[in-house]
């Protein structure tokens, strides 16, 4: 695959940010980001409660060495801060994760939630307004009946394009925990949201009672060890679905067993591997992302140290470990320190399942590519990233001499972390988020 | 001796991070503090393994098991005895008799804290769950409230340092993995089991079961949930005390300013870890509810916490 090398890098903030990535509010700090099923829209959620979405320009005959550009399309306040009184608890309006749903008509519909509540917003274009109403002038304004002597038909005529997004349902109350995971099953009809202990199903129509799928709550929570870190739905098969989690194991459950999927059909573990043990094992091992393949017969599971690409037909141990920054492993006790041992790095496929994608630190992110077993590193940075640059790679310094352009790992910036990245669903392009900036890189066409 | 001081310092990082946790918006975060309990397990363990003359006060390893009670009577010679026959490595599987009584025969070390932070962190995530169940929970548990309240007084009793051992399988927070929770030692409600930690909390020196001015305003919050068994209304207040007198003993004479009978009292010199701005406002009550003005002063202070 020759596209590492080449992209082209197209920067584009949040609207309201205008600052530079060294001085920003932390409401701005980009929590996810996805691509619909089409890749002409990119959603991206934000700590503040905010979702910005982005639209792919059209590409215009004229301009054919330039591809379409991604521009604000809509931006919106979806989760608002709450409080709970009777815990005395503020729940974060900060956006976990954003899912789009199929597009069945011309609007687009995505469900975003927080730490609790689970939204689904209907984006709709409208360029045209009605005008010539009897009962109201054209400011709006009753009229008094007595005024009027005709009557006119209103005739919709065009205007400036605006965006709505309007919040059609609200799924709230049915987490204790904090919601980790959506996604929206392949019947269009269902989807789940997983939280720490439980993961319920819930139907697009119905708000007020969900199915509760999952239970790992220990009757005794003394005896807890583990919890739900991550789930998703079996792209094609919508009676399948997976959760991670946080001691490095994957489940998959088919709803067609059983009512409560407590009893796993399949069990994917790794034995651990007694030369690597520590005080922080059971914290590295701890999932923080599972993905299938776009086939299906794939998953892909991230914790602090690897990527794990997981066939469905053999749990005893994955296919393919990559390593994503090994040279952090003689470093676990001041990560642990700093917190940075917490990080939750997503990973993500390409459209053709043959190049895995993840993030790092010092704004670093990583690639692999699983046919020819290369790999990459690339920094999304504004240095780097004038238009039409090309990325370069990067290497970071393990021990040793440390050549020119490399960097050595003492001097990493732990504080700038991608822990975000998305790919287009057909196409080379890959939107990155480091930290409140989003970094949209396309692969160069000759 | 390396693995030693490691292992104290990420207790005392973990420690700081579960305290932390209880303040951070959004609410406790299962997962991590899960985690951090984890680590702080594996810590404790490394810590009371690794064989270290002068620090361990554990007895012969024939010792059978005491009860907290027998030891407050424990002769003195308990000080400066060789601990149990080294472990192998770093990480030893050591038999949980054996860890058990390394736990138990060690009444008045300084290190008390591993073991300490371990209960301390179970009813953290404890106390974390029970106000997370709070009538937030929709999937219907039952016993709702009502299943918070057993779990009070029995970690409470919990908080007396009687970890399971004997060979029981254990959760990570150190509790058997049966039903029932309670520790095999535990005693009826009256009189309460005076535990080595809370003269460490008092301060070294034997004090005996009666009349330990330390060990009292510690035993207060305990008693507290165990005199109002039927208030649905106590029942959250009484999983946070329970938990923050845990901390408190954790961090032992850094919270001895709240320990006083006056509530107006300002903190004593704080030292060991653990200080915070927080030990200096004793008066601060962070839940205004009416069933705070019921409660003693010593509760009100905690309750701050």
């Amino acid at each position: 695959m020759k596209c590492f090398s080449r992209y082209l890098p197209y920067i584009f903030r949040p609207p309201n940010t205008i600052l530079s990535s060294s001085c920003h509010t932390e409401a701005d700090i980009i929590s996810t980001v996805e691509f619909n099923h089409t890749g002409e829209l990119l959603a991206t959620g934000d700590k503040g409660g905010r979702v910005v979405i982005f639209q792919r320009e059209q590409e215009s005959k004229n301009q054919v060495h330039r591809r379409g550009e991604y521009n604000v399309y809509s931006t919106f306040q979806s989760h608002e801060p709450e409080f709970d009184y009777l815990k005395s608890l503020e729940i974060e309006e900060k956006i976990n994760k954003i899912r789009w749903l199929p597009q069945q008509n011309a609007a687009y519909f995505l469900l975003s939630t927080n730490d609790k509540t689970v939204k689904l917003w209907k984006v709709s274009e409208r360029d045209k307004r009605p005008e010539g109403y009897n009962l109201k002038d054209e400011e709006g304004r009753l009229r008094d009946p007595a005024t009027i002597t005709t009557l006119r038909v209103p005739v919709l005529r065009p205007m400036d394009l605006m965006v709505e997004a309007t919040p059609r349902r609200v799924f709230a109350n049915a987490h204790t925990y904090h919601i980790n995971s959506i996604s929206v099953n392949s019947d269009y009809e269902t989807y789940m949201s997983a939280d720490d202990l439980r993961i319920n199903l819930w139907n697009f129509e119905i708000t007020n009672q969900s199915f509760n799928i999952v239970d790992i709550k220990p009757a005794n929570m003394e005896e807890l060890t583990e919890v739900i870190t991550a789930a998703e739905f079996h792209p094609h098969h919508c009676n399948t679905f997976v959760y991670s989690s946080s001691k490095g194991t994957i489940r998959l459950c088919d709803m067609r067993a059983s009512a409560l999927c407590d009893r796993h059909t399949k069990f994917f573990e790794e034995p651990e591997d007694p030369s690597n043990r520590s005080f922080f094992s059971e914290i590295i091992s701890s999932i923080s992302d599972v993905k299938f393949s776009h086939s299906g017969r794939y998953i892909m599971t991230r914790d602090y140290l690897t990527v794990k690409v997981w066939d469905l037909n053999m749990e005893s141990r994955p296919i393919e470990t990559y390593q994503v920054h090994d040279y952090l492993r003689s470093k676990l006790c001041s990560l642990y320190e700093n917190d940075c041992i917490f990080d939750k790095f997503e990973c993500v496929w390409n459209g053709s399942d043959s190049v895995i994608m993840t993030g790092s630190y010092n704004n670093f992110f990583r690639m692999f590519d699983r046919n020819t077993k290369r790999d990459v590193t690339l920094e999304a940075s504004r240095e780097n990233s004038k238009p039409r640059a090309i990325l370069k790679p990067r290497k970071v310094c393990v021990g040793g001499k440390r050549r020119k352009d490399e960097i050595s790992v003492d001097s990493l910036d732990f504080s700038k972390k991608i822990l975000h990245t998305a790919w287009h669903p057909s196409e080379n392009i890959i939107a990155v988020a480091a930290t409140n900036n989003l970094y949209i890189f396309q692969d160069k066409v000759n | 001796m390396e693995f030693k001081l490691e292992a104290h310092r990420i207790v005392s990082i973990s420690l700081g991070k579960i305290y932390n946790s209880r303040v951070q918006r959004g609410g406790i975060k299962l997962h991590k503090n899960l985690l951090v309990s984890l680590v702080l397990r594996s810590a404790r363990q490394v810590y009371l393994s690794d064989p270290c003359p002068g620090l361990y006060l554990a007895g012969p390893p024939g010792t059978p098991p005491q009860l907290p009670g027998e030891l407050v009577a424990g002769p003195p010679a308990g000080w400066g005895e060789p601990p149990p026959p080294p472990a192998p490595a770093a990480w030893p599987e050591s038999e949980p008799e054996q860890e058990h009584r390394a736990v138990l025969d060690t009444p008045r070390a300084g290190d008390l804290e591993p073991e300490a932070t371990l209960t301390g962190a179970r009813n953290t995530l404890q106390s974390t769950e029970a106000a997370a169940e709070e009538a937030g929970d929709s999937a219907g548990d039952s016993a709702g409230g009502l299943d918070i309240f057993p779990e009070g007084p029995r970690a409470a009793r919990h908080y007396c340092g009687c970890l399971p051992g004997g060979g029981e399988k254990q959760g990570v927070l150190g509790a058997p993995l049966h039903g029932d929770g309670r520790c095999a030692e535990d005693k009826p409600p009256a009189p309460p089991p005076v535990c080595p930690r809370k003269r460490s909390a008092a301060g070294m020196g034997g004090c005996g079961p009666a009349g330990c001015p330390g060990s009292t305003p510690l035993k207060k919050p305990r008693w507290d949930l165990e005199e109002q068994p039927g208030r649905m209304e106590e029942e959250e207040e009484e999983m946070e005390t329970g938990n923050v007198a845990n901390l408190i003993s954790i961090f032992g004479s850094s919270f001895s300013g709240l320990l006083r009978k006056s509530p107006g009292g300002g903190p004593e010199e704080a030292e060991g870890e653990g200080s915070n701005p927080e030990a200096s406002e004793p008066g601060q009550i962070c839940c205004d509810k009416p069933v705070l003005r019921d409660m003693n002063p010593w509760s009100t202070a905690i309750v701050a916490f």
